[in-house]
């Protein structure tokens, strides 16, 4: 029952996670494969600030505004960039915001990671168990949904997919799409931020080796998997992959193959992911008005 | 004073390998107008196929090791582009970068998986270095300076004075138009991966003499050779070899101010200061 729990809490984790990249690459045509980077912010932000007894609300809402802030500082430069550049820089970014994490050990313990960081508290109601964690996961899953599904929706979700399609056309209607694409990433990182907070009070544990390119591949494939540009794909995705995912860890497998274990798995990811975009590109669900 | 000279020297040595990893990058962006993810994972085959052939069941001495290992990583190189990029190559760029970081994954992860995650060394003793103005200098060292200029010297050979350079630059500043005047683009497309896989598989290696092998090497490499191409010029093929000295550079004497710790996002720091500085720059060459 544990086991069943603690997979629908990381499902729901990874799916804020999954559906914060999906409104960058998916409807603003964004390269982020840095994307960790916000993840990661949002996790030491509010692990830092709960371990020093700040209440876990004024925390959380710290994290999501410092994860949107670091898009917005890493977007005014990278957003400059043509596609492909954008994705070298953010790929950068992500790589140098681990060092962060594991050189000023001053401020976060490097190497050796964060222990002990406190279960969330809302309103004096403590989300201490399984059941507890997994409806605030499930929550704000929702929320998350709820929020991107009317942005989506909305003339900005519109002007967004409108630069993915074509930048020029955009601009020559008077849209500014540097602006718009900022927009994208600052709302794509709190989001990405949100996922962090609900990982690390969830685990309790992190340290800088938990944000590497992994978990980048991981997201992307979640997303690429479930079909990008898609209101139910990083849901899909996520439920996919992670099942996969966390059901290995509880095979009992012997633990001497841990040392091929991992590797293998990325490399199934990895190799996925080269499928995916050879022969279905488009992913498990397929974007309206795009089926020709 | 000759603190700052020795790092001087390490910079310029570090920057003679960037300046291969940036060389064989542009050039496949110039030819075939992406920038290949999977650049960093050359370098880490390049430099783990030399250490397999000079390990357990081969024993190969260390120049007679470097022929099989280029061989392959040239393979691997030609092979990542038949399988991956080839159907491809009409699809969106979205595409083709997802697969590209996907193949830099799994090639990683498989290296990992061969040979683990710890650090490795190719396992020569280290000899004590002879001293020159102030600056120690070591046989290896001096290897890669001559190696580097060696890539060089090939380099602007092939480019300049044969056929197929001819071919590969016409194909770079019009595919179109190339194809027309009866180049052979497929061809010209085989020898630039041959190229840029054969420069990043001997950085790779000249890197791991330098210091050590490592499933990771690649990827933070891959992001120098591309500040490198950034601060040279996109898609000019001196100008990355500029650009890679210059990071090289700027890394070894960043230390004598910051910490070691942050040596690796020196590079990174360069690109977005340059961006900020001239985004113009790169304008220049979005098309």
């Amino acid at each position: 029952m544990d086991l069943f729990l603690h997979l629908w809490i990381m499902i729901f984790i990874y799916s804020i996670f999954a559906m914060s990249l999906n409104l960058e690459m998916g409807y603003t045509g964004l390269f982020n494969f840095g994307h960790i980077a916000f993840f990661g912010i949002g996790a030491y932000t509010s692990a830092l600030l709960t371990l020093h007894q700040i209440p876990f609300a004024l925390a959380f809402v710290v994290a999501l505004v410092a994860s949107g802030f670091f898009g917005f500082l890493l977007s005014i430069p990278s957003l400059r960039l043509r596609g492909d550049y954008f994705g070298i820089a953010t790929l950068g970014f992500g790589e140098i915001l681990r060092m962060v994490f594991q050189n000023e050990v001053w401020l976060t313990k490097g190497p050796m990671g964060l222990p002990g960081i406190p279960k969330p508290i809302l309103f004096s109601y403590r989300f201490a168990t399984l059941p507890q964690y997994l409806l605030l996961t499930m929550g704000l899953t929702i929320v998350t949904f709820l929020i991107l599904r009317i942005i989506i929706r909305s003339p900005l979700g519109r002007t967004l997919r409108g630069i993915r399609e074509d930048e020029i056309v955009l601009m020559a209607l008077g849209k500014n799409a540097f602006h718009f694409k900022i927009k994208s990433v600052v709302i794509g990182s709190v989001f990405a931020g949100l996922a962090g907070v609900l990982w690390t009070h969830y685990t309790t544990f992190i340290s800088p080796g938990d944000f590497t390119l992994s978990e980048t591949i991981l997201v992307l494939l979640i997303v690429v998997l479930g079909g990008k540009g898609t209101e139910w794909g990083p849901l899909m995705g996520a439920f996919v992959l992670i099942f996969f995912q966390e059901s290995l860890r509880f095979l009992k497998l012997p633990t001497e193959w841990g040392r091929y274990l991992a590797p293998l798995q990325q490399m199934i990811f990895g190799g996925l992911l080269i499928f995916l975009m050879i022969y279905r590109p488009e992913g498990l669900i397929r974007e309206k008005g795009e089926g020709r | 004073m000759s603190y700052i000279l020795q790092s001087i020297f390490n910079g310029l040595l570090a920057g003679c390998i960037y300046a291969l990893f940036a060389m064989g990058l542009t050039m496949v962006y110039r030819v075939l107008n992406f920038v290949n993810f999977a650049h960093g994972e050359l370098i880490m085959w390049g430099a783990y196929l030399l250490y397999l052939f000079m390990g357990d069941p081969f024993h190969f001495p260390l120049y007679v090791a470097l022929i099989p290992a280029l061989g392959f990583t040239i393979l691997l190189g030609l092979g990542m582009d038949w399988i991956v990029f080839k159907p491809l190559r009409r699809t969106n760029r979205l595409t083709l970068l997802i697969a590209a970081l996907g193949i830099s994954f799994f090639l990683r992860n498989g290296a990992q998986l061969f040979w683990g995650a710890e650090l490795r060394t190719y396992g020569f003793e280290i000899k004590r270095g002879w001293r020159l103005f102030h600056i120690s200098m070591t046989a290896n060292q001096m290897a890669i300076i001559l190696a580097t200029l060696g890539c060089i010297i090939i380099v602007y050979l092939l480019l300049y004075r044969s056929i197929i350079g001819k071919a590969m630059r016409a194909v770079s500043d019009n595919l179109e138009l190339a194809r027309v005047t009866g180049i052979n683009a497929k061809k010209t497309i085989r020898f630039t991966w041959i190229i840029s896989s054969a420069l990043a598989c001997v950085g790779g290696i000249l890197l791991a003499l330098d210091t050590n092998l490592q499933p990771g090497m690649g990827m933070i490499n891959l992001v120098k050779a591309f500040a490198a191409i950034l601060l040279g010029g996109v898609g000019n093929v001196w100008g990355a070899l500029w650009g890679g000295i210059f990071i090289g550079l700027a890394e070894n004497l960043s230390v004598l101010f910051i910490s070691t710790g942050y040596k690796d996002s020196i590079a990174f720091g360069m690109m977005v200061l340059l961006l900020l500085l001239r985004p113009r720059v790169l304008y220049g060459s979005q098309e």
